[in-house]
């Protein structure tokens, strides 16, 4: 009971100094992790086990942590390495990516395709926006297209706050279509054991059906503001794609290892190529073409995210330990009396609110032992709730300036070229998306699996 | 004047900081920025200066705010870097003027052509130059001085190590109610001065 006490106590302490946002959020973790392995593993349970369990490095000493022959297995305790060092793979191919030009290439040549005329960009760089989160992180991916935004408002005058709203949605959407979208979805993917293919077949195909009802929204949201845009005649070198490309070898090599990460990705339960496996063999790949850039791609990559992961998935492993979230998973069940309709809506619209608020990925992180323990107890089907949880999380990150990283970094960057965002201005538009798509999610989940 | 010279001038609300600020930019003939100093970021960056205004010298809110890879939620965090990133680019340009606040004082401490001023003055002093200023009562005028300097001291001191008012922070601290707004001017013009040939 002390150790489950605990627990709690490092967790809630933890959620609240995210929240606050004073000291770094890696910090946060990895303190509140070294907490939970001496008080809760250390003091109170005095386990050697659990923490050896939580820490989990034995698994990547196996070969099924690189290479799945036949089924996927199932892994939910304690740090996921495999989210780790796929994520930290998936750093150095973006690094790389993104010093070629590749990312600013892109944007100019879709501009240029649809004549540099407001509305088709506006359209086009939602997609497109939506189909890059797909296979890159959605921090990225708004790094650059909220910055080409910029730079096209200045050309063509008109008003980017609308299309970058727009833009962050739908890479956020994007996101929660793959298995390597969001870091909810690569935890959940890698902790039961689910393929890129599973995850296309179905989040995919909640968010393709979203994205098309999302378009129209905010489309007809934005059109006036937008329309208003004066047909400006530009300079077009100022915008031409191939001056975007700072090295054009390096260029090709950063397009061809990322279109190899996207057939490895597609492929991988066929190949039995884990994601782990993936991460590391792109990195190297990355790592070993880059020539003198080395230091500078490895200086680029976010460690901080990592360490932020690994020191979460120990509190979260805290929580497994001590049977806080068995705990949970049985109030879940009760409340919902067993109803498979109850805990679906339970768990998207309570992951839906909280990842409006804090942070999805440590909801998500704690939440898929919650859902494993539910899927036994009830009988429900775990896929159901997983893909439940995954469209909960990642689509409730889009409601709020704070609800996900892509928002924070796509409003801080119009913010800091003059381009204010508000709470107020950027709810009115993204709240009411939000509640439209986890009712599409949760319409289509109904539908398709009860 | 021949070489650089930037005039960092931080103040109480009500000491007449502003004015003894205007008084030295026009005795060393120098632009002053203050809440100006946006509409200057919104002409460079072709925006709306309105948008901008009302975030000037505000501390961002204490919650609901996140930060990712250096990227921040907050509008404040945000304005208050950019009028920093421009104070530092006319700083490093070699420009001269006079900035009223806006953590100047910390923001350029680099520049050792900066000399840091901060204006204080007696509470009653302060009230009374309000009550005149604004036509407007004692009890609205003690109510707007304890506004304004909470406000001022709450955004310096979470984008400045230093605190808002302490003497350790400023070259010079002087309380303007001794000896009235035109003297105190002309002892820190003495300063400057000495302080400019003395470098």
């Amino acid at each position: 009971m002390i150790s489950m006490i605990m627990a709690i106590a490092i967790f809630v302490i933890m959620f609240g100094l995210i929240i606050w946002d004073k000291i770094e959020r890696h910090i946060v973790t990895l303190a509140c992790g070294l907490a939970t392995a001496v008080l809760v593993f250390g003091v109170c349970m005095r386990s050697m086990d659990a923490f050896l369990e939580t820490l989990n490095i034995r698994n990547i000493f196996t070969l099924g942590f690189w290479y799945e022959a036949g089924t996927a297995s199932e892994s939910t305790s304690g740090i996921n390495w495999a989210t780790v060092i796929f994520l930290a793979g998936m750093m150095i191919m973006v690094e790389g990516m993104a010093r070629a030009g590749f990312f600013r290439w892109l944007c100019m040549t879709i501009a240029k395709t649809v004549k540099y005329k407001v509305i088709p960009i506006f359209l086009t760089f939602m997609v497109m926006s939506f189909i890059l989160a797909m296979f890159i992180d959605s921090i990225t991916v708004i790094l650059f297209l909220a910055a080409v935004t910029l730079e096209l408002a200045q050309l063509l005058k008109f008003n980017p706050v609308p299309m970058i709203l727009s833009e962050i949605f739908c890479a956020n959407l994007g996101g929660s279509a793959t298995m390597c979208g969001d870091p909810p979805n690569i935890i959940i993917g890698t902790s039961f054991g689910y393929s890129f293919a599973d995850f296309v077949t179905n989040t995919g195909l909640i968010a393709v059906i979203s994205l098309v009802v999302i378009v129209l929204y905010f489309y007809l949201v934005f059109r006036k503001e937008l329309s208003s845009a004066g047909n400006v005649v530009i300079d077009e070198s100022k915008a031409d794609p191939s001056s975007a490309i700072t090295d054009k070898k390096a260029f090709i090599i950063s397009t061809v290892i990322f279109l190899l990460a996207v057939v490895l990705l597609v492929t991988h339960a066929q190949t039995g190529l884990t994601v782990s496996f993936i991460g590391v063999l792109i990195a190297a790949i990355t790592l070993l073409t880059a020539g003198k850039d080395v230091v500078k791609i490895l200086k680029g990559v976010d460690y901080k995210t990592l360490l932020f992961f690994i020191g979460l998935f120990m509190v979260v492993g805290g929580l497994e330990q001590t049977g806080v979230l068995e705990v949970v998973a049985d109030f879940i069940g009760k409340v919902s009396g067993g109803k498979m309709t109850v805990m679906i809506a339970i768990i998207i619209w309570v992951s839906a609110i909280a990842s409006g608020f804090v942070d999805n990925i440590p909801f998500a992180a704690t939440m898929i032992p919650v859902i494993k323990t539910l899927a036994a107890t009830t009988g429900a089907d775990l896929s159901v709730l997983a893909w439940t949880l995954a469209m909960g999380t990642d689509i409730g990150g889009s409601a709020t300036p704070i609800g996900a990283s892509a928002n924070v970094v796509g409003t801080s960057i119009a913010a800091r070229e003059g381009y204010p965002i508000s709470w107020k201005k950027y709810c009115f538009s993204a709240a009411p998306a939000t509640i439209i798509v986890v009712l599409i999610s949760m319409v289509c989940i109904y539908v398709r699996y009860l | 004047m021949n070489k650089q010279l930037i005039i960092s001038v931080g103040r109480e609300f009500g000491s007449g900081g502003h004015v003894i600020a205007h008084k030295l930019a026009e005795h060393y003939q120098l632009p002053v920025y203050d809440y100006n100093l946006l509409r200057e970021i919104a002409i460079e960056k072709n925006v709306n200066p309105e948008e901008l205004e009302k975030y000037d010298e505000k501390p961002r809110r204490v919650l609901f705010n996140r930060t990712v890879r250096g990227y921040s939620s907050s509008v404040e965090d945000n304005i208050h870097k950019m009028q920093f990133d421009f104070l530092r680019k006319k700083s490093d340009a070699g420009e001269s003027f006079v900035i009223i606040g806006r953590c100047s004082e910390e923001i350029l401490k680099d520049n050792p052509n900066m000399v840091s001023i901060f204006i204080l003055a007696d509470y009653e002093a302060k009230v009374t130059r309000t009550m005149e200023r604004e036509n407007i009562t004692r009890e609205h005028a003690e109510k707007l001085i304890a506004f304004h300097n909470r406000k001022r001291k709450a955004y310096h001191n979470y984008y400045c190590k230093g605190k808002w008012g302490d003497s350790r922070n400023y070259e010079l601290s002087i309380n303007s109610s001794r000896i009235g707004l035109d003297e105190t001017t002309r002892v820190i013009i003495d300063y400057i001065d000495a302080r400019y040939h003395a470098k």
